[in-house]
């Protein structure tokens, strides 16, 4: 048995899932939906326990182990007991409609919390009109992980690199949260605190995830880098996202940087420099540069803190020059 | 509280009660007894017991058996044709791409489903498909060239 005992809790509707997360509040309920990190957290404290001692050998008393496990100075995910021990599992499997992926009639994208990577790499609305979207599903894990892990999961667990988080920050996105009490939306870029920490409250539950309506002559990328093409965690991974307006000039323009801070950073320097103006080649290097004020990377066994900085700057460029190309410019 | 679930595998329909904690591997390889499917690594990093659930892919050490309730699996044992190895699988003896063997189960169910998709795939899909499932043993090539071939029987 490779999983610890726990119960599980197979709600028929949203409702349902509240009212059982409502009852405990404790941190004894977590919600699985792919299971790609809940069921490998869970499984942590067995780790844990073997690994104790290497974990505590760090010379400068910094255990070893931390570093290595979360690519940030924050403590290990597997030492917030509650999390990993929970009593009880909601898993989300069959509320069918947070699966669903639809363009609304007002022109947004609607994406259920529950659609996979795989799913979302597939939708043809997503792939020409939120390129930066289906470039981070194509970018998670690998096509195994992708086949189960969820936008959902993705953006709740909230980590700095988050390959389908970063895409969804930049393009502006709106989380819709549910719980007992009703329904709230709160914008993608004020949901994640922290390393794996978000504002989502106890009894709340992500369900929707959703996109604002391109605009006319835009376009958006994301470009990952990490040192294999799969299973691996970005080293830098940048989303950009431009508006034109009808002479050429850049209207709107947002940058989204993940793997280089504690949360995926926006770019705000890039607006600065480009917004206004035509983005020319030597205008595009200069806002490129710009994005590396923005960022406050780590040294950590994927990169240098100066790489970093310097890949930073590279894929700030190639994205917003995808970008533009794709929003018909001159690029 | 142990929970009953209903899935078919390879076509034989299985009700069980199990436990919560339960993954599908466990439950494939323990209550039904199809030990063809692999545990390797047990967090979803190797794809060692790919199987496919309702034709996708997927890892069974990282998918509860409760989340498999009314679903359509198939595992390895499902692939050989009236007791002939099918055509993916002689590939795969034909080519050497098999050595220890441990992670064939899981390499035939991903490339399985691969050719049932996109029968006639470039060599950068099926390196691409394939990029979950660690070989630590052919390098890769063997199995490349084997599902090439696999595929190219498809036009005879």
């Amino acid at each position: 048995m490779s999983l610890p005992y726990f119960d599980v809790f197979v709600p028929d509707s949203i409702e349902e899932a509240c009212s059982f997360l409502e009852k405990d509040q404790a941190g004894g309920v977590r919600i699985l939906a792919g299971g790609t990190d809940v069921l490998v957290d869970l499984q942590r404290p067995v780790l844990q326990s073997s690994l104790y001692n290497l974990a505590e050998a760090g010379s400068d008393g910094t255990p070893l182990l931390t570093t290595f496990e979360t690519g940030q100075k924050d403590p290990p995910i597997w030492a917030e007991k509650e999390r990993n021990n929970p009593s009880s599992l909601v898993s989300l499997h069959k509320l069918a409609s947070l699966k669903r992926i639809e363009v609304l009639d007002d022109g947004r994208l609607q994406v259920g919390a529950l659609a996979t990577a795989r799913e979302i790499q597939r939708d043809p609305d997503i792939r020409q009109k939120w390129a930066a979207l289906a470039e981070g599903a194509d970018a998670v894990g690998s096509p195994l992980v992708r086949a189960r892990g969820t936008i959902g999961g993705n953006i709740c667990n909230a980590r700095p690199a988050a390959d389908m988080l970063v895409p969804a920050i930049c393009l502006d996105a709106e989380l819709r949260l549910q719980s007992s009490a009703g329904v709230r939306t709160i914008r993608s870029e004020e949901f994640v605190t922290g390393p794996g920490r978000t504002t989502i409250q106890p009894g709340e539950i992500l369900t929707h995830i959703i996109f604002p309506a391109p605009a006319q002559k835009s376009g958006s990328a994301y470009y990952k880098l990490a040192q294999r093409k799969a299973l691996d965690i970005s080293v830098v991974g940048v989303a950009s996202s431009i508006t034109l307006g009808q002479d050429g000039e850049v209207t709107d323009v947002r940058v989204t940087m993940g793997a280089v801070g504690p949360i995926p950073l926006m770019a705000p320097s890039v607006a600065e420099i480009l917004v206004g103006s035509e983005p020319t080649e030597d205008l595009i290097d200069e806002a490129a540069r710009g994005a590396v004020q923005d960022v406050t990377p780590i040294d950590d066994h994927r990169g240098t803190l100066e790489y970093r900085r310097q890949m930073v700057e590279v894929l700030t460029a190639r994205t917003l020059r995808l970008s533009i190309q794709r929003a018909g410019g001159q690029q | 509280m142990k929970r009953i679930v209903a899935l078919t595998v390879n076509g034989v329909h299985h009700e069980l009660a199990v436990q919560p904690q339960r993954t599908l591997l466990e439950l494939i390889r323990e209550d039904i007894g199809l030990t063809g499917t692999k545990k390797g690594c047990g967090i979803g990093d190797c794809g060692g017991c790919t199987v496919l659930v309702d034709d996708v892919p997927t890892f069974s050490c990282l998918m509860l058996a409760v989340q498999a309730d009314g679903c359509n699996v198939e595992t390895v044992e499902g692939l050989a044709e009236n007791g002939e190895l099918n055509r993916l699988q002689q590939a795969f003896v034909d080519h050497g791409a098999i050595q220890c063997g441990y992670c064939t189960p899981g390499m035939l169910m991903t490339s399985t489903q691969l050719l049932r998709e996109e029968p006639h795939p470039s060599e950068n899909e099926i390196r691409t498909a394939i990029s979950g499932n660690l070989c630590r043993c052919t390098g890769y090539q063997k199995i490349v060239e084997s599902i090439q071939q696999a595929a190219e029987g498809d036009n005879e």
